[in-house]
């Protein structure tokens, strides 16, 4: 059966209603428009754009990525030509194409979030939600320096959330203790749903020259290696019934997806497996709704945190 | 580009852990140019090690059997786990990915291709798509050893003239294929020069042509992700027009770039 003619494999989450629950991770899908050549990507639930800020960033000083055993470590440190790009060189397309966005905004303190916002207003009716990054570990001011902190989140979203008429999600890292703290503060905010999890702050040394090797020193940890974690921290935040999550954190498969829901996601985030399988996003939606058939699951929502753990 | 699975054709042991696997593909031999590489899966379905794709360039394109070929040392995981793949079996990949050389744009008839080791694989297709447009090209070689003396054999096949050097004296000349550009550039001065091979050749040739103000294309590698120009983890540091640098991908943006804009790192 065709995903788009199925309604029992939408989701919602608080206003945001996807036809399916496959959203790619902000940084890992640009804004789909790459992706559109191997397979069509309007298909998906939702498309998280890279972070875009409110001037064009470099990013860090490379390298930037180091592969590790079932894992990425990244250090791109943000590296984006600023919102007016997204606005007049990918929104026409997106548009066109009819994706269903999320665009993901990044700002070093509430100030930028608030002029980025301002920005945002004149195209929001072309996006079902704004995500707020408030979880990058590689960069110095803003990302997780600000979601660390439970006034900075509640005010950062409360900002944001006054200036859009769109739902608001904020991105978490798992780099933290107080998640349900931070949540609740988000849901304070105006937040409707959390992005979990950010990548894990992770590293990689070079034996022979004993330098890191990354060129920021750290990075962020994604891919296989990272699922167990995001796995956990998911479930232990549904379990607070605080706000709807969409899971992400080395999905590679169809089967890790259902795990991923099983746990308390009502979403699922494909990020680093884009880079292996350029056709990932259909490939585990198809995943999905066979799973679906075979069980006599009619609505996907229906086993959403349904995992028998006593 | 294009995501394919494609059929080796053969894969040959050419030297101490050197191969040349062959591929079939129409699209990518009707496709490709020389710069341009292909981003190979080097694992089994359903498993993650390694877990990203492996980026190659094109070596060869044979049009008549619609072939290409890729030359590689092995060096990790996934070279090594394509060297143990056999005729028949195919592989999953994505391209011809990047921006190569555009061989309508060029107007010069002379060409300097410089290789430094691996380096030469693309610069070897390169050679043949411009003898095919009857263009004069010299090839320069640089290795460590031995280890490529079949090179020697494929470029007499072409009829140009090359000249070898290796670092040990076991593959012609002994020395650095870099001093060999020195002594030599003023009779290259009016040539396109085109280079590929690892960053100290670089460093060395940047100070060459430096000096005598030449301009020269090289072909860059990077560890990758996406390939496609998606996550900006394959960055370089490049000149930019106010004195300052900018981060350029070498994955879309490269691999083919100027070489007197890049930015080495001390």
């Amino acid at each position: 059966m065709n995903s788009n003619d199925n309604p029992g494999i939408s989701v919602k989450l608080g206003s945001i209603r996807l036809k399916n629950p496959i959203v790619m991770c902000s940084g890992t899908f640009s804004s789909g428009i790459e992706y559109n050549n191997f397979y069509d990507v309007s298909m998906l639930g939702a498309i998280t754009t890279k972070s875009f800020s409110l001037k064009p960033r470099e990013g860090n000083k490379p390298p930037r990525l180091c592969e590790t055993s079932a894992g990425l470590l990244n250090s791109i440190g943000l590296q984006n030509e600023g919102i007016d790009f997204f606005i007049y060189e990918h929104l026409p397309f997106i548009k066109r194409e009819r994706f269903n966005t999320i665009l993901s905004m990044l700002g070093s303190d509430v100030n930028e979030f608030s002029d980025l916002a301002v920005k945002v207003r004149n195209i929001e009716e072309n996006l079902i939600a704004v995500e707020l990054n408030l979880s990058c570990p590689n960069i110095e001011k803003g990302g997780m320096s600000l979601g660390l902190i439970p006034e900075e989140v509640e005010n950062v979203t409360a900002t944001v959330r006054k200036i859009l008429n769109i739902p608001v999600i904020v991105k978490l890292s798992p780099n933290i203790e107080n998640l349900p703290e931070i949540t609740l503060r988000a849901k304070n905010g105006g937040a409707e749903a959390v992005s979990l999890i950010n990548t894990v702050v992770g590293m990689a040394i070079d034996i022979n020259t004993f330098k890191p090797k990354l060129g920021n020193v750290t990075g962020g940890l994604s891919g296989p290696a990272i699922k167990p974690i995001a796995l956990a921290k998911i479930f232990n935040l549904h379990k607070e019934k605080i706000l709807p999550i969409i899971g992400m954190g080395g999905i590679f498969s169809w089967e890790d997806a259902i795990e991923f829901i099983l746990a308390g996601s009502s979403a699922v985030g494909l990020g680093t497996v884009n880079f292996v399988d350029l056709q990932a996003g259909k490939k585990i939606l198809d995943g999905i709704i066979d799973f679906m058939n075979n069980k006599n699951i009619l609505n996907i929502g229906d086993i959403i945190g349904k995992v028998k753990a006593g | 580009m294009k995501l394919i699975k494609g059929e080796i054709v053969s894969n040959e042991r050419i030297g101490n852990n050197l191969y040349k696997t062959t591929i079939f593909s129409p699209y990518i031999t009707k496709n490709a140019v020389p710069g341009q590489f292909i981003n190979i899966k080097c694992c089994s379905d359903n498993t993650v090690d390694p877990l990203l794709r492996r980026p190659f360039s094109i070596h060869d394109v044979e049009y008549d059997f619609k072939v290409f070929s890729i030359m590689y040392e092995v060096k990790g995981n996934g070279t090594h786990f394509l060297s143990k793949l056999n005729a028949a079996d195919v592989i999953d990949f994505v391209g011809p990915l990047g921006n190569g050389i555009n061989i309508n744009k060029i107007e010069n008839d002379d060409f300097l291709l410089i290789g430094g080791g691996i380096g030469i694989a693309p610069l070897y297709f390169f050679a043949k798509v411009l003898l095919a447009e009857n263009k004069n090209v010299f090839f320069a070689a640089g290795f460590k050893d031995g280890n490529f003396l079949l090179f020697d054999k494929m470029l007499e096949r072409l009829k140009i003239n090359y000249e070898i050097y290796s670092e040990n004296g076991m593959h012609g000349s002994k020395g650095m294929i870099t001093d060999f550009i020195k002594k030599r550039i003023d009779d290259f001065k009016e040539y396109d020069i085109y280079c590929c091979g690892p960053v100290e050749m670089y460093k060395a040739l940047q100070n060459i042509f430096c000096l005598k103000n030449i301009r020269a294309k090289a072909l860059f590698e990077e560890i990758m992700a996406c390939g496609i120009g998606v996550c900006k983890g394959c960055v370089m540091k490049f000149k930019d027009n106010q004195n300052g640098y900018i981060y350029k991908s070498v994955c879309k943006d490269g691999p083919l770039f100027d070489l007197s804009e890049a930015v080495f790192e001390q």
